[in-house]
């Protein structure tokens, strides 16, 4: 044996595995969400709130969530996040928060809250690449028992570590988790990049949500709860025959236990009955009773081209969960006071790939509907969007609206346009997952739903000028009551003008009354564009 | 002739107001009826030779917010007139709009904003009412001078125009109340500019000739030609008219003579439908051999020429035959120009011969 001792292959592996995770985490930190300082801080926060959200939904209980930031060195801030939902056993709590892409509804059909499939171990990761301080879990399930417990990732085994443990008595039956984690390379200002619009946005498409904001600098602001009413819990869904690709077509044959097409077509998708097999059987001629595993290439493209003649119903809704016109507007009125909210939830369409999403649009004018023009806010599952504005089909889809149309005269006016996007995929254009593709399909029903709204608004505007008008007339009118009675007064040699002003009032009044009994009910002509043709609809049977 | 010299202007000032009170206790939506005074409501009496108000009337209704501000306007106008008169003080038409200009209650609005506003609105009261700016108590900015052996009573003084040195006596805004005492001329020569009359005055014309010289200064202001007015019709001397060889010359004598669009429901009071024009004409031009000291037309002059031969009291044949003389030769007669041929000239020949020889144009 020469000196030099040779090293076992583990050995070797060990810290190569030791050293790909957290180069993994920082090679995609992008990915993950935490490139930039502001951008990371949000990051830490949206992971919270949406492992608390989900949670709570899961457990059908009212969030009350509770975010608190502080500042305690340079660019190093403590992040505590509470929720007052079910709690976690002290066996999942290194599941919850230790195992990284532990996602389970990644690669399922199903419309869901979390983008990113590594979720809240993603914070406490990036507190213990920047800081190597483990972060503290205090959770309960309401039962006697507190547990806190220090959690690490162990990045050999991709697994949490319990690293200290420590069980409190629970006298106030307290229930929810509290995670209290410190990391450095952060920023907080209250820029729409930040921590504060992304909880403000939360709130409005999360109005059955209470959250509580502490900044660093010691304010306190609360969004509160605007419904009485927790959003249905997804439910996975098939696909739907339209638009799905010949591609689509095999891999999902790789997956299916069918022994025919016929019965892979009807188990496999949704709204196809044996009554439309037949007639895809008859469109494209082919032999539909064929094991699946057989099928090539060119018989899956003549089935896509016969599916594509054929009109389905359109995709059933349970799987997807809007937040409804209702809901965004309480919540639009609840954080933002406008002066007006139009809402609409679209019906079900189907984009590329036979996917189910539902554009759901609101409207706030005024009030606190933004000071400095259109503000577009984005929502994915409503989950908010925050960057990559730019690259966005909804930013696309918004832009491409004149809105002077509308009556918005003023490219200043105070306008807050939501746009929800449901969806069990959502086409996001990158890994960051915060700009939406731009799918026609998506595209032209998101702008369906501006155009509605929008001309609910010019209605408003409207209305609202001619009111003004209105006023501003009778204004007018009765400034020169007092010197024009006076002037009669003294020309017709009478001491008193009182008597004059009261009676020229009087008319003044009636007039405007009577105008109003009288012009209330007129309607302004809608403003239509693209021949109405909104109301396009894959309905059927 | 509406010439009634003791109207009873308060009374006529309290019907107006008592309508509209009456209007307002009905609970109607007040209005005034007011004449319109624009071009389209203006035409030339031909039987009266003067340019008349038409019937076309507009109303002013406090209820269209078009017209608020005037209605309270007019009102506040004509109050303040009803106190003038009744105390027998005059007031400037630019001391009416300081006296009325005032912030409107409970506003950051004023009243009047410029004396633009108020002008208007006491002519709408005197076509309205029919009455007299004057005898609403009100004078403008004088401007004009007589000079010639009258005797004049103005409240209480007395002078005679002959007398008072080389300036003559300045026509008041108001002539109303002035009395005619004694007077030895034959006729009023009304002059354009003051540079000619005072030449006229140095060169002893007004008793070489026995003439009233009138000095209009440009176009003749109200009170001159009122004066004028009175001067022909009481004591029944004819006017000349002597004026630059312009359409802004020819457009003064037309003023005095018929009128103006302006103040056509004045006209009858103001106008002298008998007077003649002496001159500048085109045809002085070559017989007295001025065309060196001519002027070049501009393109303005003839645009201004071309207006007037459009109006109906602009239609005589003569007239026509001038105007369309000025445009072929293309320029312009100054009276002034006279001096080329000797200072005196003006009035030792041009003036007497043209109105010994009735060389007038009508």
């Amino acid at each position: 044996m020469s000196e030099t001792k040779v090293k076992h292959a583990d050995e070797i592996f060990k810290s190569f595995k030791m050293q790909s995770v957290s180069e993994f985490f920082k090679k995609n930190a992008a990915m993950l969400g935490y490139t930039g300082k502001l951008r990371s801080l949000t990051t830490l926060v949206h992971e919270g709130v949406t492992n608390s959200l989900d949670a709570c939904e899961e457990a059908r209980i009212f969030p009350d969530i509770s975010v608190h930031i502080s500042e305690i060195g340079q660019e190093r801030y403590k992040i505590i996040m509470e929720d007052n939902a079910s709690g976690i056993p002290l066996d999942y709590i290194t599941h919850v928060f230790g195992k990284m892409l532990a996602g389970s509804k990644a690669h399922r059909n199903i419309q869901s809250r979390g983008q990113q499939g590594i979720g809240v171990s993603g914070a406490v990761m990036y507190s213990q690449v920047t800081t190597g301080k483990s972060s503290e879990v205090v959770t309960s399930t309401g039962g006697k028992a507190i547990n806190k417990v220090n959690v690490k990732i162990n990045v050999e085994k991709n697994a949490g570590e319990i690293v200290s443990r420590e069980t409190l008595k629970n006298p106030g039956k307290w229930r929810g988790t509290r995670i209290n984690l410190e990391a450095k390379n952060l920023q907080y200002n209250r820029s729409k990049y930040g921590p504060y619009s992304y909880l403000k946005m939360t709130a409005i498409a999360n109005p059955h949500t209470r959250i509580t904001f502490i900044e660093p600098d010691g304010t306190k602001i609360l969004f509160d709860r605007n419904v009485r009413q927790i959003p249905k819990h997804p439910k996975e869904m098939k696909p739907h025959p339209h638009g799905t690709s010949a591609d689509d077509i095999l891999s999902m044959i790789k997956n299916s236990s069918a022994t025919r097409v016929r019965t892979f077509l009807v188990s496999e998708f949704t709204r196809v009955s044996s009554k439309k097999v037949e007639e895809i059987e008859q469109i494209s001629g082919l032999d539909l009773d064929i094991n699946p595993k057989k099928v090539d290439w060119e018989y899956a493209e003549k089935l896509v081209n016969a599916i594509k003649q054929i009109t389905f119903m359109a995709p059933p809704t349970e799987g997807l969960i809007p937040i409804g016109a209702d809901s965004v507007k309480l919540g639009l009125e609840g954080i933002l006071s406008p002066e007006f909210v139009h809402t609409v939830t679209r019906t079900p369409q189907v984009y590329h790939g036979g996917i189910a999403f539902i554009v759901e649009v609101g409207l706030a004018y005024g009030g606190n509907a933004g000071n400095n023009g259109v503000d577009i806010i984005r929502y994915a599952n409503r989950t908010p969007l925050i960057f990559d504005q730019g690259g966005c089909c909804v930013t696309e889809a918004v832009k491409s609206i004149d809105w002077k149309r509308y009556g918005v005269k003023d490219d200043k006016a105070p306008l807050t346009i939501f746009v929800n996007i449901v969806s069990t995929h959502i086409p996001y254009t990158s890994a960051g997952k915060q700009a939406i593709a731009t799918e026609e399909e998506i595209y032209t029903e998101i702008r369906f739903a501006l155009m509605e709204v929008g001309r609910s608004l010019s209605r408003y505007l409207s209305g609202k000028r001619r009111a003004h008008e209105k006023l501003t007339k009778k204004k007018t009118l009765l400034r020169y009551v007092a010197e024009t009675s006076n002037a009669i007064a003294s020309l017709v040699n009478l001491e008193d003008s009182s008597k004059i002003a009261k009676v020229l009032t009087d008319i003044v009044e009636k007039k405007y009354d009577f105008e109003e009994a009288t012009n209330g009910e007129e309607e302004i002509t809608p403003v239509s564009e693209e021949n109405g043709m909104e109301e396009v609809s894959e309905n059927e049977e | 002739m509406k010439n009634k010299p003791s109207q009873n202007v308060p009374s006529i000032l309290g019907k107006f107001g008592e309508e509209i009170y009456e209007q307002i206790m009905k609970e109607e939506s007040p209005s005034i009826k007011i004449p319109q005074r624009g071009k389209s409501n203006v035409y030339f009496d031909d039987n009266e030779k003067v340019i008349q108000l038409g019937d076309k009337y507009s109303k002013r209704h406090f209820l269209n917010v078009a017209h608020t501000k005037k209605f309270m306007q007019t009102l506040l106008v004509a109050s303040y007139c009803r106190r003038l008169v009744e105390e027998n003080k005059h007031a400037g038409i630019r001391e009416l709009y300081y006296a009325l200009k005032h912030t409107v209650e409970g506003s950051k609005e004023n009243t009047f904003d410029d004396q633009i506003e108020s002008n208007p609105i006491i002519e709408d009261l005197e076509t309205a009412l029919d009455i007299l700016r004057e005898e609403l108590n009100l004078t403008a900015d004088r401007r004009g001078y007589i000079y010639g052996d009258i005797v004049i009573r103005d409240d209480e003084d007395e002078f005679n125009a002959s007398k008072l040195g080389r300036g003559g006596w300045a026509v008041p805004g108001t002539v109303e109340e002035i009395d005619f005492l004694d007077l030895n001329a034959k006729y009023i020569l009304v002059i354009e500019t003051a540079a000619m009359c005072d030449r006229l005055i140095e060169e002893k014309f007004a008793k070489t000739n026995d003439a009233l010289l009138v000095a209009c200064q440009g176009q003749a202001p109200r009170g001159v030609r009122r004066l004028i007015n009175r001067l022909h019709t009481e004591k029944k001397l004819p006017v000349y008219v002597f004026t630059d060889g312009d359409p802004y010359g020819w457009y003064i004598y037309s003023t005095i003579k018929q009128g103006s669009m302006n103040l056509a429901y004045l006209s009858r009071r103001l106008g002298v439908p008998d007077a003649k024009f002496i001159g500048m004409t085109m045809d002085d031009i070559e017989e007295y051999d001025l065309q060196k000291v001519t002027e070049k037309l501009k393109d303005m002059d003839k645009k201004r020429i071309n207006e007037i031969m459009d109006y109906e009291w602009f239609k005589r044949k003569e007239w026509q035959d001038q105007m369309k003389k000025c445009l072929k030769l293309g320029v312009r007669i100054e009276q002034q120009a006279l001096a080329n041929k000797s200072l005196e000239f003006v009035a030792k020949e041009y003036l007497p011969e043209k109105i010994e020889n009735e060389i007038f144009l009508p």
